[in-house]
């Protein structure tokens, strides 16, 4: 009987290790840009606005892996050399300095892809080319290209199919390679790729359904191409407003997607998701937004708990004023809880402090103890 | 189980019975249901075939720009006036230097050269030979490279060609795209100059742009000894450099020993030209796509020239049309009854939208009949039929301005529109990752902006020349019932021999077609100047001589040997037949209009083809009628009369002798473009005509 219990125990800890209670460690970001060639600049656009979107929202540049197919900015064609920009007014350019790239040209294919996403690298790939999650990791994974009913174009020569993502969802879930998973895409009938997908934690966006076309948003008529496409242009439009703190909810994400705008119908797939969508900040995904616990020591074991801060579902962009108010009302609370579990040492420094702060005249007691000490003094040598 | 069983009774009943009726496949029944009435079945199909090709411009698609990576008019012209200004100048001055000099001298070549080098281009000057083009019978397809340089060239008369290229700054230099101006170095047009003018304004532009991926060349030909072969000559030296320092080279001040420049493989290349004034109020850009052999660049090229110049510059674009096409009545009324029945069909269903009014059918079958001539000539339309020769896509654009060439005020703008066509062009070219293939190679032009495809023009042919199969195969089983009806003999009996005789006739005048289309060579090599005209009668003499000696070597081909050689007129017209299907179908692979015209003749031709004498002997109205229209037909069919009549359609009219010079003319200007129609003529037509001569006049 006891035997019984224990295993049932045992039982119930694994899984519950392996559960969704399982903390939050880390955030990693997966963006792919999948097809080559000159009049595919968006999609090199696309991607790289988001790279550099999640890497100003606190994904640092080891944590994404970053795929380009084609290399506009140094194409023959490219008016400006060097230069990538995901809008005609040319104010920003997405090719900067400090761009990673992870795998190039023809390294993205969907063998690499698919590897990437599992795992399993042949031995000579360096660390920075490894999606290194763990259980704990929440993963934004981004694609783009020519897709069609549930295929993704790569490289204009392979196609991934809806049952090759789903498999390696999959894979990535029995291996723990991750804790949250939001899949967003951006192609043409885009929905179709989410059909198989069956892996518990993965929440997909994608910019169509069946049968609709995504479009390109405007045409730089400088470069000669067109330069973003729809969904990633307001997608971007709402993280511009956005800063690390924000606690714009997903469900605002979702909602901020017009179809007038999109000329396509934005897609979600929440049913394997279980969190409510209004209650997730898209910081867990699109950012790296940790949930600091400040401990004295580094031994004392530090347990999960759920934040207490209330996520706002609206649209965040006229509140962030009283938002931010929000934060700071939540503030003392965080210091009332850590300060329960400070060390004995200090407890007592500050107690005697705290003490010694109750005092009204310390004149008055700095005389006594010299009196005090006089007549111990006088004591002490009448004594001897 | 049961049903089986069953089967293998019925089986086993019918090979009990002795004669096994093995039923045979729906197929061959249908073989067999078409061969049996097959009169019935030819004129259907001809008829059908000939409505087909009427109904050709009501199937016509509109154009649309096949290719992702072209994206014309995407980008913002970058034109600017410093530009135009460069292009004006180098116009005023070959006025100037008009003005002052005489023609002669390289000058003009040197300026336009000094002009390409200041704007940062590699200038280099190409000497050719004018003599091109010769007829040699083993160079039909044998590809553009086979004259060779003579070695005792005189200096008297070369022209000299200046290139300029411009290096793609980013660019793998592994493309190009040309640029042709033909100018003529010494008489020079005003309207000539134009091009210049608007070429050199785009070189300027392109001279500073930073998104260039192929390398530019601009060609200024010596237009002197006409717009193709300095094309042809820089195209040779081009492709095949020779190491052999012709004496060329050192003639007159110029020295160009290796100087000739190169770059990558010539991706397109546009041949400008300005000339005349343009008729409408409108600037006027014609386009000129034919090269050799009826070949087309690729239809994307066009469509993005189209595009440019009717949605972002405002040409009035065209193509050739047949223009006495335009006021023939009977396709006026043809044009209306389709326009009728397009109406009636849309009351019945609103969804049937293949009615056009009938002036578009009338403009639509002028271009197609203009589009289809051209193509089955087999003769390049203007200098870009070069390029094809090499595979590159290519056509000449054609501008006639609405002002006249001395009018200062108007030439800013049209030199800027017309850079900013060619630049939106190159610029297209340029976003090009592959070589042109995504559209049509195959089509014909009913309007610059509607298309007839391959997969459709193919009908009209294949319904044209459905029915000879079948005639062949009737008349085929028809004269083998004949014969065993005339001989008892057992060893006479075996079927499959019998058509063996009409093979060798065939055989034999098919060779005779041959020697006939190889005399003009031999008759050219006969010493002494002579006339287009005695040539043609020498050729003619020739001809017939050897006909009667094949007559006489091999008996039974004569058609006035006794009756008891010959052999039976069904089985020759059949071998007959089949011979000109073959011949069809193999020139529909090489050259489809050729073939779609052909057919027009030599289908009915053949089909009506039958023994004259029966007919006059039982003199039935239905018979005689047969042989007179077969008479009539195989008049038409006669090339130098079927020559006379489209002469007299296209408003020349050519009576007695000077009719066999002309002629001599034609056929000569189609060899020398190596086109494939002279060996069909020679080789198919004649030999056919001349078959179906011998059955009418068969002894049967």
């Amino acid at each position: 009987m006891k035997f019984l219990i224990l295993v049932m125990l045992l039982c119930y800890s694994f899984a519950f290790s392996s559960g969704d209670t399982t903390i939050h460690t880390n955030n990693w970001a997966v963006l792919v840009c999948t097809s080559r060639f000159w009049f595919n600049y968006r999609h090199m656009a696309n991607t790289l606005s988001l790279y550099r979107t999640v890497k100003r929202l606190g994904i640092p540049d080891e944590r994404i892996i970053l795929m380009l197919a084609d290399d506009m900015a140094c194409n023959a064609r490219n008016e400006y050399p060097a230069q990538v920009f995901n809008n005609e007014n040319h104010k920003l350019n997405l090719y900067g300095d400090n761009v990673e790239v992870d795998y190039r040209g023809y390294e993205v294919t969907v063998e690499n892809f698919l590897r990437v996403l599992t795992g399993r690298h042949e031995n000579a790939v360096p660390r920075s080319k490894r999606l290194l999650s763990d259980e704990g990791s929440h993963i934004l994974l981004y694609m783009t290209g020519h897709g069609g009913d549930e295929f993704l174009k790569f490289q204009d020569a392979e196609e991934l199919q809806s049952h090759d993502l789903a498999d390696a969802v999959k894979q990535m879930k029995e291996k723990r390679r991750f804790k949250e998973l939001m899949i967003m895409v951006d192609t043409c009938q885009a929905a179709t790729l989410f059909n198989q997908l069956q892996s518990p934690g993965v929440l997909a966006i994608g910019s169509s359904l069946k049968g609709e076309n995504s479009y390109s948003h405007h045409l730089d008529s400088d470069v000669g191409v067109s330069v973003v496409d729809r969904f990633t242009y307001y997608t971007l439009a709402f993280f511009e407003r956005l800063n690390i703190y924000d606690n714009a909810s997903l469900n605002s994400l979702f909602r901020s997607y017009d179809p007038k705008l999109l000329m396509s119908t934005a897609y979600y797939r929440t049913d394997l998701y279980q969190p409510h969508l209004a209650e997730v900040p898209v910081t867990n995904f699109f950012g790296s937004v940790m949930e600091t616990i400040h401990t004295d020591s580094v031994y004392k074991a530090f347990s999960s708990k759920t934040s207490n801060n209330k996520i706002n579902s609206e649209m965040p962009v006229n509140q962030l004023s009283e938002h931010d108010e929000l934060q700071k009302a939540n503030i003392p609370n965080d210091e009332l809880k850590t300060e329960k579990q400070k060390c004995p040492y200090t407890q007592m420094r500050v107690d005697l402090h705290e003490k010694l702060e109750k005092f009204e005249n310390v004149d008055t007691v700095v005389n006594l103890g010299i009196a005090v000490m006089v007549f111990v003094v006088m004591i002490s040598s009448s004594l001897l | 189980m049961a049903s089986e069983k069953r089967d293998k009774e019925e089986e086993e009943v019918k090979t009990d019975d002795g004669s096994p009726k093995i039923k045979p496949r729906p197929i061959v029944q249908l073989g067999i249901f078409l061969v049996a009435h097959s009169p019935v079945f030819s004129v259907v199909f001809s008829a059908a075939g000939v409505l087909a090709l009427l109904i050709l411009p009501l199937l016509a698609k509109n154009t649309y720009i096949s290719e992702n990576a072209l994206m014309p008019g995407s980008a913002r012209s970058m034109l600017s006036n410093r530009d135009v200004s460069d292009g004006s100048k180098l116009v005023k001055d070959i006025k100037n230097y008009w003005l002052n000099h005489e023609g002669q001298g390289v000058e003009v070549q040197k300026l336009i050269g000094k002009y390409m080098s200041d704007m940062g281009a590699e200038v280099y000057y190409q000497k050719f030979h004018p003599e091109g083009n010769q007829f040699h019978p083993l160079h039909f397809f044998s590809g553009p490279d086979s004259y060779t340089l003579l070695d005792n060239v005189s200096c008297a008369s070369y022209g000299v060609n200046v290139a300029g290229i411009i290096r793609a700054p980013r660019g793998d230099g592994k493309e190009s795209i040309v640029l042709v101006t033909p100018y003529d170095f010494i008489n020079g047009g005003d309207y000539e100059a134009l091009s210049l003018g608007i070429t050199s304004t785009l070189f300027s532009l392109l001279a500073r742009v930073t998104w260039l991926s192929k390398d530019i060349i601009w060609l200024v030909t010596d237009s002197r000894y006409g717009d193709y072969r300095p094309v042809a000559a820089w195209l040779t030296e081009y492709h095949s450099p020779s190491f052999k320092v012709s004496d060329l080279l050192k003639c007159g001040e110029l020295n160009t020993a290796d100087t000739f420049r190169r770059a990558g493989t010539v991706a397109a290349a546009l041949v400008l030209k300005v000339d005349g004034r343009s008729e409408r109020f409108e600037d006027t850009l014609s386009i000129y796509a034919e090269a050799s052999n009826g070949q087309m660049p690729n239809l994307d090229l066009i469509n993005v020239v189209n595009y440019l110049a009717v949605h972002r510059q405002g040409f009035y674009v065209k193509v050739e049309k047949v223009v006495s096409l335009l006021s023939s009545s009977w396709l006026k009324i043809i044009g209306e009854i389709f326009e009728a029945v397009g109406k009636l069909a849309r009351t019945l269903n609103p969804d049937w939208n293949f009615g056009i009014p009938a002036a578009d059918y009338l403009e639509g079958s002028a271009t197609l009949a203009s589009s289809l001539y051209s193509q089955a000539l087999g003769i390049p339309t203007g200098p870009h039929g070069a390029f094809r020769d090499y595979q590159v896509d290519a056509i000449t654009l054609k501008i006639s301005p609405r002002f006249p060439p001395d009018s200062k005020t108007r030439q800013h703008d049209f030199f800027l529109r017309g850079a900013r066509l060619l630049e939106g062009t190159i610029r297209s070219v340029n976003n090009l990752l592959e070589k042109f293939h995504q559209s049509f190679f195959l089509y014909l032009l009913t309007s610059p902006s509607k298309f007839i495809s391959v997969g459709v023009y193919m009908i009209a042919f294949a319904l044209l020349v459905a029915p000879l199969p079948m005639v062949a195969a009737s008349l085929y089983i028809e004269g083998c019932k004949a014969l065993t009806k005339s001989t008892d003999n057992p060893t006479e009996n075996l079927k499959s021999w019998k058509w063996l005789d009409a093979a060798k006739q065939v055989f034999a005048l098919h060779l005779l077609g041959f020697i006939v289309t190889l005399l003009p060579y031999f008759i050219c090599q006969v010493p002494g100047q002579h006339s287009p005209r005695n040539r043609s009668i020498m050729w003619g003499t020739t001809s017939s001589s050897l006909l009667l000696i094949t007559f006489a070597i091999i008996p039974g081909c004569s058609p006035f040997s006794s009756r008891h050689h010959g052999t039976n007129w069904a089985v020759l017209k059949s071998v007959t037949i089949s011979a000109a299907f073959i011949g069809l179908c193999l020139m529909s692979i090489i050259n489809f209009a050729t073939a779609e015209i052909g057919a027009l003749l030599l289908v009915p031709t053949c089909l009506m083809a039958q023994p004259i004498k029966p007919a006059l002997r039982s003199r039935r109205i239905k018979s005689l009628l047969g042989a007179f229209c077969s008479m009539v037909l195989l008049t038409i069919g006669f090339p130098v009369m079927f020559f006379a009549i489209s002469k007299g359609l296209f408003g020349e009219a050519v009576v007695g002798l000077s009719l066999g010079g002309e002629f001599w003319t034609w056929l000569e200007s189609l060899w020398a473009w190596k086109s494939a129609t002279y060996l069909y003529i020679g080789m198919v037509h004649l030999p056919c005509w001349l078959l179906c001569l011998c059955i009418l006049f068969h002894p049967s």
